[in-house]
């Protein structure tokens, strides 16, 4: 799972500051809140509000404190330590008690105010929460349209099973499963004459991830990432999936509910895909099929292999299964694949059952609750790098950085990154250079660096940071 | 159903109409048509007459009568109007020595824009009969009823159910939240586009007084002209053009273009999906008819011609700018199907409208699209709108209703004598308020020729056609009837002095 992040100035602005210990007040216990504070705990001071007694039990194991009490109620903010607080984050499942919980830290000290919103109402056309700002609001994150907007991402990817961008469109990551006798698998990496701008940056074989070298030969099975500029992406889309370029694409989705239906109007916008929705619930397919032009709306239950046989769901070119109910829709996916689906991608409510879901074969596992977090982790512990994306569900990630200026300029191939990390982009005024071993890194130079999670903080010293 | 109510509405607005006599009686006086302004003159003292009675007859104080006014009464009243004040309009006409059948043919033919007419030599008649024509053409374009619920601040709550009973198209459309204020605004807007379209055809060559019958005709979508061979008797293009343009404005919906005009934003029309399917067909027929009529006129001209009989049958005006009898089958093919479509809801056009032929089409393909995919959710929608279940039913059911009411009339009218052609295009004339039909009933003939009983049953279909069939029907059935009463209560009645 990927999740995009785009570069928010306040970013750049923080990253002088140094990293220190902040308080972080945390209103709402839920998997969001749960989530936040398992990863800020050993960093941080946090607090969680919440005014169910049962919630509490979660956060026994985690190195948190917990206060029981209304998150709109001033003076459990006040005792929450509000006033002194560098973040607040409202994540209750309320929109509207986490819009007044903001307002009310806004009077109480002038903490960085996360929103968690779940209804269009609360956006602008743009998307941002401009509405929002004069009830204290910093930013607004709406898990669910950032979910819809990631599976559009992946279902406009032929034969992908992940996509992201970077960069203002300048470079693209797709993530490949390779099939049996698929043109990746012909030789070693360095046989195979990708097109000059792409680059195969990781590899995942049996749980475990690592970059390629020339020598690597690829195998049916295994996961490859690619990164390149979006021309060398096209003709690797078409050297991956042969004869998928053009065409129509027959979508379907199971289950109308939030993210169905904000994913339904993302595709719609795209005439090459026919797309219809499967629904359970009549009168919500009503209020889809009145909001929704071309989109074929059928009232029947997803996991009914009977209905869904005779709908044809097995011709479709992609699965989306996004109920909201991690048990059915991994019951609608594995039917979907029965049936013959080649790409199928499927929401999962809780975290931990991401990697479980790929395991038992299904192409795309991805959450909006993980999706929220890595939005807002981003946001309180951005520091002198910039995460755009985490893939395959935490294991690696890519990052943006600038190049120290006191760093001395040396090619690529003299820096030794060793399997857990490669330069994939050289971001350099308007130009974008996806680099061989010779290119030169300068001092103020942008790089995108793909790198596992155990060697980010490596990476991230061995450009930025000064020498001690 | 209370008739009391019933009665006493009917003659406040009877009341009312008597002063519509008083433009053709200055007219006479002003040429010097003597008899012919004593008609008039008693045409308004018997409405005015009638008119008073009923209304005291009614009882209830008329603000108190129009407020308490119930769906099923409004109906009721709105049916019975629109028959009286044909009766009364045919008073002129009897004056000047046409018969019975006749004087209400031409005059229910007036009101309701249809523009059928059985007057054989047209010399006979002074030019107040002509003017009187063209008014009664230019007051039920709007509606009557619709006027005097502008005019009258009495009318303004209980004016609503009245309103919508005369002009009832699949959606209710307004330009205001206040109906009075509606009715006011739009036919403001009509009568300002006569007045432009008066000057027009006054810059084009026309008299004033042709100028004006042919505005309030052109308008109206109504089609009698002061000229026994209609437009094709002036042989004057510029007029023509005039024509074909304001019997456009006159076919499309007039609270859509208020809209726009108010808003100064033409996307309101150009998104408007009754707007562009309307003018889609006029497009397409045109171009068809040019097909069929081959070039021997010359590629303008038979353009217009086109142009202007394509409009005047889908607007159901009515005019004819050539003598369309003549022409091949093909072309008159167009025109018979043209008939069956009419004009936009809200417009001064009869006929079933497009907006209902747009909403049973899409209809129709989503039951095609149904059996495909048993489970699929397909709803009916118009202008990104969904069209509610009992709107959907309810346009069915006026199809087929008014298929059933025109094949038992052209049935009569064939049954005493007319070959089926007359029959049928005479019937769909008169029912979607056209005028001219074909062979016997064609452009440049008239429906004198027609047995007395066709005649009649042709006056009814008018009736029944102006107010969208189911109005009408509703107030035929029986039960409605049997549960009525003179009065709601009899104590309250005699309380207030019956």
């Amino acid at each position: 799972m990927a999740t995009g992040q785009g570069r928010s100035p306040a970013f750049l602005v923080r990253a002088t500051l140094s990293p220190a210990l902040l308080r972080i007040v945390i209103v709402g216990g839920g998997q969001v809140g749960a989530s936040l504070a398992r990863a800020l705990s050993a960093d941080h001071e946090v607090v969680v509000v919440d005014q169910d007694p049962h919630v509490e039990d979660v956060f026994q194991s985690i190195d948190v404190e917990f206060l029981l009490g209304s998150g709109t109620n001033e003076e459990v903010l006040a005792r929450a330590g509000v006033a002194g607080c560098g973040f607040f984050v409202a994540a209750t499942g309320l929109d509207e008690v986490n819009i007044v919980a903001c307002a009310l830290a806004n009077r109480l000290g002038q903490p960085q105010t996360i929103c968690l919103v779940s209804r269009a109402e609360f956006l602008d056309s743009a998307g941002a929460g401009g509405g929002l700002a004069a009830f204290g609001v910093n930013r607004v994150i709406w898990p669910e349209a950032q979910l819809a907007a990631d599976i559009e991402r992946i279902v406009t990817a032929p034969g992908a099973i992940d996509a992201e961008v970077f960069a203002g469109g300048v470079m693209r990551l797709l993530e490949y499963r390779l099939d049996e006798g698929s043109a990746l698998t012909s030789g070693p990496v360095s046989t195979l004459h990708l097109p000059r701008g792409a680059l195969i940056v990781a590899v995942k074989r049996a749980g475990r991830i690592f970059v390629p070298r020339g020598t690597t030969q690829l195998a049916s099975g295994d996961k490859v990432i690619v990164m390149g500029t979006p021309e060398a992406m096209q003709a690797v889309e078409a050297r991956v999936h042969p004869g998928r370029t053009g065409g129509r694409l027959q979508v379907t989705i199971i289950g109308g509910g939030d993210v169905g239906f904000q994913l339904a109007q993302r595709l719609e916008q795209i005439p090459s895909i026919d797309l219809r929705i499967l629904e359970r619930g009549a009168e919500r397919g009503a209020v889809l099929a009145a909001s929704l032009s071309r989109t074929l709306v059928l009232n029947g239950d997803g996991t009914d292999l009977e209905f869904l046989e005779s709908e044809n769901v097995g011709r479709s070119d992609v699965l989306v299964s996004v109920i909201d109910n991690d048990e059915r829709n991994l019951l609608a996916s594995l039917l979907g694949r029965q049936l013959g689906v080649p790409k199928v991608i499927t929401r999962v409510g809780r975290p931990a059952n991401l990697r479980l879901f790929e395991r038992v074969g299904i192409d795309v596992a991805i959450s909006a609750r993980g999706a929220a977090v890595v939005s807002i982790l981003h946001q309180i512990t951005g520091g002198a790098t910039s995460l755009l994306a985490v893939v395959e569900h935490g294991e690696a990630r890519v990052f943006e950085l600038t190049v120290k200026p006191t760093f001395v300029s040396r090619p690529l191939k003299q820096m030794g990154t060793g399997e857990d990390a490669i330069v994939a982009a050289i971001l350099r005024g308007e130009q974008a250079i996806v680099p061989r071993g010779d290119e030169l890194v300068h001092p103020g130079d942008h790089l995108l660096v793909f790198c596992t999670q155990e060697a980010a903080d490596r990476v991230r010293g061995y450009f930025t940071r000064e020498a001690s | 159903m209370r008739y009391s109510l019933v009665v006493h509405v009917c003659g406040v607005l009877v009341r009312y109409f008597s002063a519509m006599f008083l433009a053709p009686l200055a007219v006479a006086i002003y040429y010097g048509e003597r008899s012919d302004a004593l008609g008039f003159a008693l045409a308004a003292a018997i409405s005015a007459v009638l008119g008073h009675v009923m209304l005291r007859a009614g009882g209830t104080s008329a603000e108190e009568a129009v407020e308490r006014l119930r769906r099923i009464e409004g109906l009721t009243v709105v049916s019975a109007v629109w028959l009286i004040i044909a009766h009364l309009a045919a008073i002129p006409y009897l004056w000047v020595g046409i018969g019975f059948i006749d004087a209400l043919f031409e005059s229910m033919s007036g009101l309701t824009t249809t523009g059928a007419t059985i007057l054989r030599d047209f010399t006979a008649y002074g030019h107040a009969v002509f003017l009187w024509r063209g008014l009664t053409h230019w007051l039920g374009g709007m509606g009557v009823i619709a006027l005097f619920v502008a005019i009258l601040p009495r009318l303004s709550i209980g004016g609503r159910e009245l309103f919508f009973a005369e002009s009832p198209g699949p959606s209710e459309d307004k330009v205001s939240p206040q109906i009075r204020r509606t009715a006011v605004l739009l036919w403001r807007l009509y009568a300002a586009l006569t007045l432009i379209q008066v000057a027009a055809l006054r810059l084009a060559g026309l008299s004033w007084f042709d100028a004006i019958c042919h505005s309030m005709a052109t308008l109206a979508a109504g089609g009698f002209s002061p000229h026994p061979q209609s437009l094709a008797g002036y042989q004057n293009p510029a007029a023509e053009w005039i024509i074909i343009t304001f019997m456009f404005i006159a076919g499309a919906n007039f609270a859509l273009q208020y809209r726009a005009l108010a808003r100064r934003d033409a996307r309101i029309l150009l998104s408007d999906e009754e707007l562009r399917a309307y003018t889609g067909i006029v497009i397409v027929s045109t171009a068809l008819l040019v097909l069929a009529l081959g070039l021997s006129r010359g590629l303008l001209p038979t353009i217009r011609t086109a142009l202007f009989q394509t409009l005047s049958i889908l607007t159901t005006t009515g005019f004819a700018s050539e003598d369309f009898q003549l022409w091949s089958e093909q072309a008159k093919m167009v025109l018979l199907v043209l008939m069956f479509i009419g004009g936009c809801a809200g417009s001064a056009g009869g006929g079933p409208k497009v907006v209902r032929h747009l909403v049973l089409a899409r209809y129709t393909l989503q039951s095609l699209r149904r059996t495909l995919h048993p489970r699929a959710v397909l709803p009916v929608k118009l202008g990104g709108r969904v069209v509610p279940d009992d709107i959907l039913q309810v346009v069915i059911v006026f199809f087929l209703f008014y298929l059933l009411v025109f094949s038992i009339c052209t049935g009569i009218v064939v049954a005493f004598g007319a070959d089926i052609i007359t029959g049928i295009s005479g019937t769909i004339a008169c029912l979607g308020n056209i005028g001219p039909g074909f062979n016997l009933v064609g452009p440049m003939a008239n429906y004198a020729d027609l047995h007395p009983v066709s005649r009649f049953t042709l006056t009814l279909a008018m009736w029944i056609g102006r107010l969208e069939v189911l109005t009408v029907l509703v107030v035929l059935r029986p039960e409605v009837w049997r549960s009525g009463r003179w009065s709601a209560d009899a104590r309250e009645g005699r309380a207030q002095g019956l």
